[in-house]
């Protein structure tokens, strides 16, 4: 090869697999309602694969989403082609295909893909009453003689003979493109002559494209119906071609007319972000940025907070005249950090529908498994939580999808006895709830039997019968988190082995999120997750009270002084700080906190934050610094205690409680 | 039923084998949970799990928690994070019948049992977890 692809390789992988899955989920949706809008949108991203494939020289993979862009088309004239079957045959085409890409991406050679190629082109052979045309890659690549293709748009790195339609365009100098269809009279003894004819007279004008049927196929005369369709690169013009099958007996020319690339310019809108993100001249407003470089940026935009609050103590040492012009110089300073903080913050946050928008499709594949019937329905995606979070939920919330589809839906005939509706459903409902956001999961199947499951878990030895007994329904169905706990009857592929749950329960706290089960026997089943909106990780500066040390969100510090407690002026006995110009209560964290004070000399540091009522001045004892921690859900008793946002275990080992100092000074 | 045998002090205790997940060495310090009732000792680091340890004598309602108490018994209940500090424990032992226990009744406290002519007090894991909760909840 030429040109070294390799360092469009990653590109490829990334918009490739956003292409195929967004293919997927439009398939879903397809067959869910039926609309035609989806269908445009399939075939350009079946198209768009198409392209990079052949342009990266992946021609298997090109060749399996030739065959897509075929099936897609053949279903865009005529919708009652997409039954089941198909779609399941489109599906698995897509995961090979994502498969496929995968191993590009690691340098493997592409799995055989053989069986599901055949099983395409029988389909499309059944459909169309064509045998299909070689895809377009293998063509080309087999034309040693073509002039060469100049690259085209920057992204698009082709090698010289490699087709890909998709970077083409009339501004990029290439002769004019043209569809043509012709038909050779039934009556035609020498089919197999007359359209060899018609290839070399086409030949000589330009390049021949996407010929249906195959040139050998031409040559013996296999021309269903006599229909010969090829695309025609020449700069000969409409009437040129005319011209030069005109003289040519027993062929007719069905239609003629010039290819227009979808591409550069969709003709409808985009149907989803994702697909806003992979055209680059067309969304040149997003960008795609790593998560680590997210993370560092999150680290130095706490580190920054942290040394703005140092200034402004170092300051404190300066003659007087000079502290209100530093004052106001730290002020704008720590205003500008804190935005960028945010801002930060608000650019790790990701939609939901990121790790939901793949649920239609395993929703379908489950139920086709399973032999259910299942409406999904997915609400208030649009809802962001941080990316740290999500990247975990991923699992779970496939984990609890299948749980509900296995487990909890029955098969239509349970159903119909029960007089429920035939097909089951399955809701999942994203909402916030003040700094929380709660994702419910819920199915209107069998529910979870608590007896069963007590049932279970004495099997099992993880609790005893005394125990059985006295545990309420709410608290049997949590045993179903128990590793090797399970009521499923049968132990199907997809779940019931009793992994998971547990697995699913400890994902969610691992991120600080609590996870809970409610269920009716008959009325279906419902998990609730209540995540932390923002991350598990959170910036903290550590703090230390007496021989104690706790954390203080960073996101709610707002500065950080040092003062004599001697000299600070009170009011009806309470102490106020002097700070940025007025004049704040002073709380000692001893205090709030019921550690013994230790008795002090000296100037101590005051922490500033932002409390319901305004800013307070928190007394402690030794500003530890900052660090970066992995928030802890608190278990019980621990959540009994107010005050407490979380808990973490710093580098040494030792625990560390989060304050939540608003409830704090509340309680 | 197998119960573990532990003393606080001098009195022997139990607690079903079946409610206990270990018994560990307290660590050197622990972290003070604010605002916690005078039984919560802290919480320590296992192995990852941030675990609550209370006074068992205190919880009890026992005056003065002894100074002397040096092994963490670990309730296995499942969802929660909790450990009994208690003086020493003593083996692994059978207990099937257990009479009412004298004085007023406590939900952590199922009966006493005799073992080798000598009285046991057997504890409800759950009436303890119970009495945890409900010394927070105060």
């Amino acid at each position: 090869m030429p040109v070294d692809m390799s360092k469009y390789l990653s590109l490829f992988v990334t918009e490739a697999t956003e292409h195929l899955e967004s293919l997927g989920r439009d398939l879903v949706e397809l067959e869910k309602t039926g609309g035609t809008a989806s269908i445009d949108s399939m075939f350009r991203h079946a198209h768009s694969v198409k392209g990079m494939a052949a342009s990266m020289g992946f021609e298997v993979a090109a060749t399996l989403a030739h065959r897509v862009e075929d099936l897609v088309d053949a279903v865009r004239s005529d919708a009652s082609l997409l039954d089941r079957e198909l779609v399941d045959l489109l599906l698995s085409t897509t995961d090979t295909l994502l498969s496929q890409v995968r191993a590009a991406a690691e340098g493997q050679p592409p799995e055989d893909s053989g069986p599901i190629e055949r099983q395409l082109s029988e389909r499309l052979a059944r459909i169309t009453g064509r045998s299909p045309s070689p895809t377009k890659v293998a063509q080309a690549t087999a034309r040693p003689s073509a002039p060469p293709v100049p690259p085209a748009a920057p992204k698009a790195p082709a090698p010289a003979e490699k087709e890909n339609p998709q970077e083409r365009d009339a501004g990029l100098g290439l002769p004019p493109r043209f569809g043509l269809k012709v038909r050779i009279a039934q009556s035609c003894a020498v089919p197999g002559v007359r359209a060899f004819l018609v290839h070399k007279r086409l030949s000589g004008l330009g390049n021949v494209f996407d010929l249906k049927p195959a040139l050998e196929d031409l040559k013996a005369g296999r021309i269903p119906d006599g229909l010969v369709s090829l695309e025609l690169e020449t700069s000969a013009g409409e009437a040129g071609v005319r011209g030069a099958l005109g003289n040519i007996s027993e062929v007719e020319v069905l239609s003629l007319k010039p290819v227009v690339f979808t591409a550069p310019s969709p003709p409808a809108p985009m149907p989803s972000p994702e697909s806003a993100k992979v055209v680059g001249h067309e969304a040149a407003r997003t960008v795609r940025v790593r998560t680590e470089l997210l993370d560092y940026f999150l680290d130095t935009a706490g580190e920054l907070l942290l040394a703005t609050a140092r200034i402004r103590e170092v300051g404190k040492a300066l003659p007087a005249r000079s502290q209100p012009s530093l004052d106001e110089a730290v002020d704008r300073l720590h205003g500008l950090v804190k935005d960028l903080h945010d801002k930060v913050m608000k650019a790790r946050m990701t939609p939901l529908s990121v790790i939901t928008d793949r649920l239609p499709r395993a929703a379908r594949d489950i139920a086709r498994r399973r032999e259910r019937d299942v409406d999904l329905v997915v609400t208030g995606a649009d809802i962001e939580l941080d990316r740290a979070i999500l990247d975990d939920l991923a699992d779970p919330l496939l984990h609890l999808l299948r749980n509900c589809i296995d487990h909890g839906i029955e098969s239509p005939e349970e159903r119909a006895a029960q007089k429920k509706g035939a097909r089951g459903r399955v809701l999942v409902s994203v909402r916030r709830a003040r700094d929380r956001v709660v994702v419910e999961i819920e199915d209107d199947g069998r529910g979870m039997d608590p007896e069963k499951l007590k049932a279970a878990a004495l099997a099992r030895g993880l609790i005893t019968a005394e125990v059985a007994g006295r545990l309420s329904d709410a608290e049997a169905y949590t045993l179903c988190c128990l590793p090797g706990v399970s009521t499923a009857r049968d132990v199907s592929e997809i779940s019931g082995r009793g992994v998971g749950m547990d697995a699913v329960k400890r994902a969610v706290e691992s991120v600080g999120g609590t996870l809970e089960i409610e269920s009716e026997r008959g009325r279906g089943t419902r998990f609730i997750l209540k995540l932390p909106l923002t991350v598990a990780v959170v910036n903290l500066l550590l703090v230390a009270v007496g021989e104690e040390i706790f954390g203080l969100p960073i996101a709610k510090v707002i500065g950080a002084v040092e003062a004599e407690a001697g000299t600070l002026s009170r009011s009806r006995e309470a102490a106020l700080l002097p700070y940025a110009g007025s004049l704040l209560p002073v709380h000692p964290m001893a205090d709030l906190l019921g550690i013994p004070d230790l008795p002090r000399v000296g100037p101590r540091p005051f922490v500033v934050m932002e409390a319901e009522s305004g800013r307070v001045a928190l007394a402690v004892d030794r500003l530890l610094g900052q660090e970066e921690v992995v928030l802890k859900a608190l278990s019980r008793p621990l959540d009994l205690v107010p005050g407490l946002s979380g808990v973490t275990i710093l580098g040494t080992g030792r625990p560390v409680f989060i304050l939540d100092v608003p409830r704090l000074l509340a309680a | 039923m197998r119960h573990v045998i532990f003393r606080l002090d001098k009195e022997r205790y139990a607690l079903p084998l079946s409610a206990i997940r270990e018994v560990v060495v307290p660590p050197g310090q622990f972290t003070r949970v604010p605002r916690s009732p005078p039984s919560v000792r802290g919480v320590i680091n296992l192995r990852g799990r941030v675990v609550t340890v209370v006074e068992l004598r205190s919880l009890l309602g026992l005056p003065e928690p002894s100074p002397a108490s040096q092994k963490i018994v670990l309730l296995d209940r499942g969802r929660r994070d909790l450990g009994l500090l208690v003086t020493e424990v003593d083996g692994i032992e059978s207990i099937e019948k257990v009479a009412p226990a004298p004085g007023k009744p406590a939900a952590s406290v199922r009966g006493v049992a005799r073992l080798k002519g000598l009285a046991v007090t057997v504890l409800d894991p759950d009436g303890v977890d119970g009495a945890v909760a409900a010394c927070f909840a105060r």
